[in-house]
């Protein structure tokens, strides 16, 4: 019978044809079946895709890992952490400063004699590291302000500003000094420098406009001066040369309100990029800023494929205006072309994105010939991806760690986050105003216990606002203690009585609300553990979690909570400015705890002013002393990663023979195993090898 | 018939414009800005929103982004908030990867639960029946991720193959018979997944269907008569009891742009299902509204196409 024969055997042959197929796939062990290129693949998984491959708009972490490798900026960090050159091949940093002498007083050429001599006589000391003082001539400068439209209308108003400067003194300094004008005031008397800015502003506007355009004249000036050498030689994926017009180019392109970068705040205190000649750029910068610096390790953008000639070109080819046409339209987008190590090949949406190595890279080519960033949404996919050997690395969970180093299969590296978590008390409200309170709440907290159960002992205690392994990081503040009694003892001191086991001060219990967002499991887990713990010295505590919308706008952007948990993401930057200066407490800034301490203030200005590295750190250790000692936060704890990689992969060199020697992948100080990536390779099977 | 398509094509237009409208609705009035424009993100200054809102013509009165919309969409010239691409461009490169899943998901589907149902049919109350019931009973009552998640584990940790994604990444340039296989054996688990739901509903209806043929007086006629009792049940039978599932394959067509989202997102697909959960999460309306309405639109015509099928398929049916 056909029929019923059919019935049975065209199921059984779809199944056989489909089952077979599993002899010709590779496995983990064996993934060079079929072909060996997986050898010089790397492939590494994400969760989320990139959204627009442009170092200069994209505001996502899968874009930006794309964009390091497909373009090199300038400088970046070396093993220690240290700035080193990629593009340019140094740089120096020095300063010209300029002031407007006081109406009526003595005139910019006097000063500039007096500051001559004690230059010439080198009296005072500091007064060596002016190279030159000179008078300009008055000059007016434009400036354009954006000013909040009237009452009920939403938006800005464009409105130009001027500003018509006297004849001011400019001085040119060795390096940059951030007391330079305190110390002129001791050397030229007090009242040397003009100190009311109305005379000089050109505007017609009114009221607070007017004060914020008063803000535009500089009567004392800092211009902080970065000099960049470029790298000759250094070729695009295209083969057209970079040189200084690509920097100029990438400053303008960010500035350029049509391209809507969100990087305008990092480039906002630059006043002009210069190109003395092709392989030099001069940044000019308007005020002090150090962080400023950092910047210089965005990617590169190609002038000649995003210049406004190009883009109109590019319209013209796509059918659409001109006039409309911007950066953000471009296929340069979905298609980038830099100088980095590897040059973009495709990108297929929420799959995959594929890159070659570039054969020219002016530091030589990576081992890896191809680069595969695959998107899979789901963690649990990726840990078996990367079981399955197709996918190169994994990040192992808190819990996974202890069984997964152990695994014969994999490698492991294992390092501190650049962030940590915290409980943040709101300062503005009692009883949190009193730092023994916030003491003695820190230590009634057992953050090892947190550490070892919560975190399956994957963390580190943590006493301050810069990442562990800095210098910035004061390595000489000890945590406090846990002791209840102690934190017990704090409050009575405080003026807080223990009955019927709560603390009270004139009958009022302390207590309170702790908030924490919903979703994160170890953030809820924290909180029923300090819950716990304050419960035992006397302090009841109300948790409570909130959805990640609703906390941030209802509780912190509005200061309405009184303990919250939460943790901040950090980059190596040590300007603490935003978090903890006592100017940004208000609605929607980021110091929400309220935290003010004038000497805090005055070192975060100082740090984010200071160009010096030793200087800085100084700084930053007496901050970190400062912020421990008045507790605004219970800093709990610094988390841990841990990355596997297949155990086949290792560092290929070519030695002095021209042989190829494999070694281990050893982690740099900080705990960065990637940082030789471009020499690593695959090899077929686990090779032995020693150390 | 002319008469009846006239007026059911009118009918479903109203209900599409309908649905275009709710659709629309649903995902304006519904909280959250496209994460492009995310207030809460700290980089943005209240200009640069102001921006964006009126780039993406967020800034206008409800009804005039509702025209808008919709005729970008159908002049083609809509573009995803995300990334700038063409709406209708993405959705036709997910729709080619959500193909195959779809094609192999029904042919599993009809190949297995058509022999399943007859069986059971013919072996009623034995235990081929039980164990199918059973059967059928677990893969409909079972959740599809927590099977798929079962199925991938067991696959990975005892064979340590690659089951994800479309394909195995690095074998660009293996022999074709190692391509063709290796994507064969990555459509198998999530065509597969994909189908068990299917598998288990439609048997159950063949062995109803079969069941109630067989019960029919011809059936015991032809028995009667002498007829080998394989050509009643295979020939006779079974014809007539396979009449109804033709109008299916109407009811086909909308199957074919929802894709599973649950399945693309475990097996990192990049089908049509991902990209609609993804465009939710990133709030990208465009997207969003268009893969309804299409989808819409499909239901629409799979009724109708089935509902002309019937009428083909069996004449006592008048319209």
């Amino acid at each position: 019978m056909l029929v019923k024969r059919l019935l049975l055997l065209v199921p059984l042959a779809v199944i056989v044809l489909l089952l077979q197929s599993y002899f010709w796939v590779p496995t983990f062990s064996d993934q060079v079946k079929g072909s060996d290129a997986r050898l010089r693949q790397y492939i590494e998984g994400s969760i989320g895709d990139a959204q627009i491959l442009n170092p200069i708009l994209h505001t996502d972490a899968s874009s930006g890992r794309i964009v390091s490798l497909v373009l090199d900026g300038l400088i970046d960090r070396d093993e220690n952490l240290n700035y080193r050159g990629r593009l340019a091949t140094s740089w120096e940093i020095y300063e010209e400063a300029y002031f407007v002498p006081r109406p009526g007083g003595p005139s910019a050429g006097d000063l500039r004699e007096r500051i001559g001599r004690a230059r010439a006589a080198g009296q005072p000391e500091w007064a060596r590291n002016i190279t030159r003082a000179e008078v300009i001539p008055p000059a007016e400068e434009k400036n354009i302000l954006a000013v909040p439209k009237g009452r009920g209308q939403r938006g800005f108003d464009q409105v130009p500003v001027a500003v018509a400067y006297p004849e001011r003194v400019k001085l040119t300094l060795k390096e940059v000094d951030q007391d330079l004008f305190d110390r002129l005031k001791a050397l030229l008397g007090p009242d040397a420098f003009a100190t009311d800015p109305a005379p000089y502003l050109k505007s017609e506007l009114q009221g607070p406009a007017r004060q914020r355009a008063a803000s535009e004249v500089h009567l004392t000036e800092h211009n902080p001066v970065i000099v960049f050498r470029l790298r000759k030689g250094v070729l695009f994926h295209d083969g057209h040369e970079f040189d200084s017009g690509d920097v100029r180019f990438t400053y303008e392109a960010i500035m350029n309100p049509a391209n809507l970068s969100p990087r305008v705040a990092d480039y906002e205190p630059v006043k002009r990029v210069e190109t003395p000649d092709r392989h030099t750029v001069r940044v000019v910068y308007k005020r002090l800023y150090s962080p400023a610096f950092g910047t210089w390790g965005m990617g590169m953008l190609p002038e000649h494929l995003l210049n406004a000639k190009a883009l109109a070109e590019e319209a013209r080819r796509r059918n659409q205006d001109p006039a409309k046409f911007t950066m953000r339209d471009s296929g340069f987008n979905r298609h980038p072309v830099g100088t980095g190590a590897f040059r973009f090949l495709e990108w297929r949406s929420d799959e995959v994105i594929r890159l070659a190595r570039f054969e020219k890279y002016w530091e030589g080519a990576p081992n890896y010939e191809e680069y595969i960033y695959r998107i899979i949404p789901d963690p649990l996919t990726q840990e078996l991806e990367f079981y399955s050997g197709s996918v190169d690395s994994y990040s192992a969970e808190p819990h996974q760690v202890r069984r997964l180093r152990r695994d014969p299969r994999f490698q492991s590296f294992s390092g501190l986050a650049f962030g940590y978590t915290y409980i943040g008390f709101n300062l503005r409200r009692p009883p949190f105003g009193d730092p023994r309170v916030r003491r003695a709440l820190t230590m009634a907290v057992n953050t090892r216990q947190i550490r070892e159960f919560l975190l399956y002992g994957e963390g580190e205690d943590i006493t301050g606002p810069f990442v562990k392994q800095s210098d910035h990081y004061n390595h000489g503040v000890k945590p406090l203690p846990y002791d209840p009694r102690a934190a017990e003892r704090l409050l009575h001191e405080a003026g807080w009585k223990k009955t019927n086991g709560v603390m009270r001060k004139d009958g009022k219990p302390l207590q309170f609300t702790l908030v924490t967002n919903h979703g994160n499991e170890v953030r809820k887990a924290i909180a029923v553990a300090v819950q716990d713990a304050w419960k035992r010295v006397g302090v009841p505590v109300q948790v409570d979690l909130v959805e990640w919308a609703v906390f941030i706008q209802k509780y912190i952007n509005t200061l309405n909570f009184d303990a919250v948990i939460l943790g901040w993401q950090m980059g190596l930057d040590p300007d603490l400015f935003q978090i903890w200066h006592s100017s940004q407490t208000g609605p929607g800034q980021l110091n929400f705890v309220g935290y003010s301490n004038p000497r805090a203030d005055e070192l975060i200005i100082k740090i984010r002013q200071e160009y010096d590295l030793k200087k800085q750190v100084g700084y930053a250790h007496e901050l970190h002393r400062i912020i421990y000692e008045d507790q605004p936060y219970s800093f709990l704890y610094v988390s841990k990663w841990t990355a596997l990689l297949d155990r086949k992969i290792v560092i290929a060199e070519k030695g002095p023979d021209g042989k190829t020697r494999h070694r281990k992948i050893t982690p740099t100080k900080t705990g960065s195993h990637t940082f030789h990536f471009n020499k690593w390779l695959k090899l077929p099977q686990v090779p032995e090898l020693e150390g | 018939m002319f008469a009846f398509i006239v007026r059911s094509v009118f009918f479903k237009a109203v209900t599409l414009l309908i649905i275009s409208v709710v659709s629309f609705l649903i995902v304006h009035l519904a909280p959250g800005e496209p994460s492009q424009i995310d207030p809460l993100n700290p980089r943005f200054r209240k200009e640069d929103i102001a921006r964006y809102r009126e780039a993406f013509d967020l800034d206008k009165p409800l009804h005039q982004q509702y025209f808008l919309l919709y005729k970008k969409l159908f002049t083609g010239e809509l573009k995803s908030f995300k990334d700038n691409q063409s709406v209708l461009g993405k959705i036709w490169t997910r729709f080619l990867n959500s193909l195959p899943l779809f094609i192999l998901g029904t042919i599993l589907t009809w190949c297995l639960a058509f022999p399943m149902g007859v069986g059971a049919a013919l072996r009623r109350r034995g235990l081929f029946d039980q164990s199918t019931t059973l059967l059928s009973y677990l893969l409909i009552s079972l959740p599809g991720f927590f099977l798929a998640y079962l199925l991938i584990i067991g696959t990975v940790n005892w064979l340590e193959v690659p089951v994800l994604g479309i394909h195995t990444f690095g074998q660009g340039d293996a022999p074709l018979i190692y391509q063709v296989n290796d994507r064969m054996w990555h459509l198998i688990l999530p065509s597969l997944l994909g189908a068990t739901g299917g598998i288990a509903v439609l048997s159950r209806y063949v062995r109803g269907q079969m069941i109630e043929v067989l019960d029919s007086d011809y059936v015991r006629t032809a028995l009667a008569k002498g007829l080998p009792s394989d050509t009643v049940f295979y020939v006779h039978a079974l014809r007539n009891a396979a009449l109804p599932f033709i109008t299916m394959f109407g009811l086909l067509l909308p199957g074919l742009i929802g894709g599973s989202v649950i399945i693309e997102a475990i097996f990192a697909w990049p089908g049509m299902g991902r990209m609609g959960y993804e465009a939710i999460l990133s709030r990208d309306f465009p997207i969003i509204i268009s893969l309804n309405f299409i989808s819409a639109v499909l239901v629409v015509i799979g009724t109708l196409v089935s509902d002309i099928l019937y009428v083909i398929v069996d004449p006592r049916i008048r319209l």
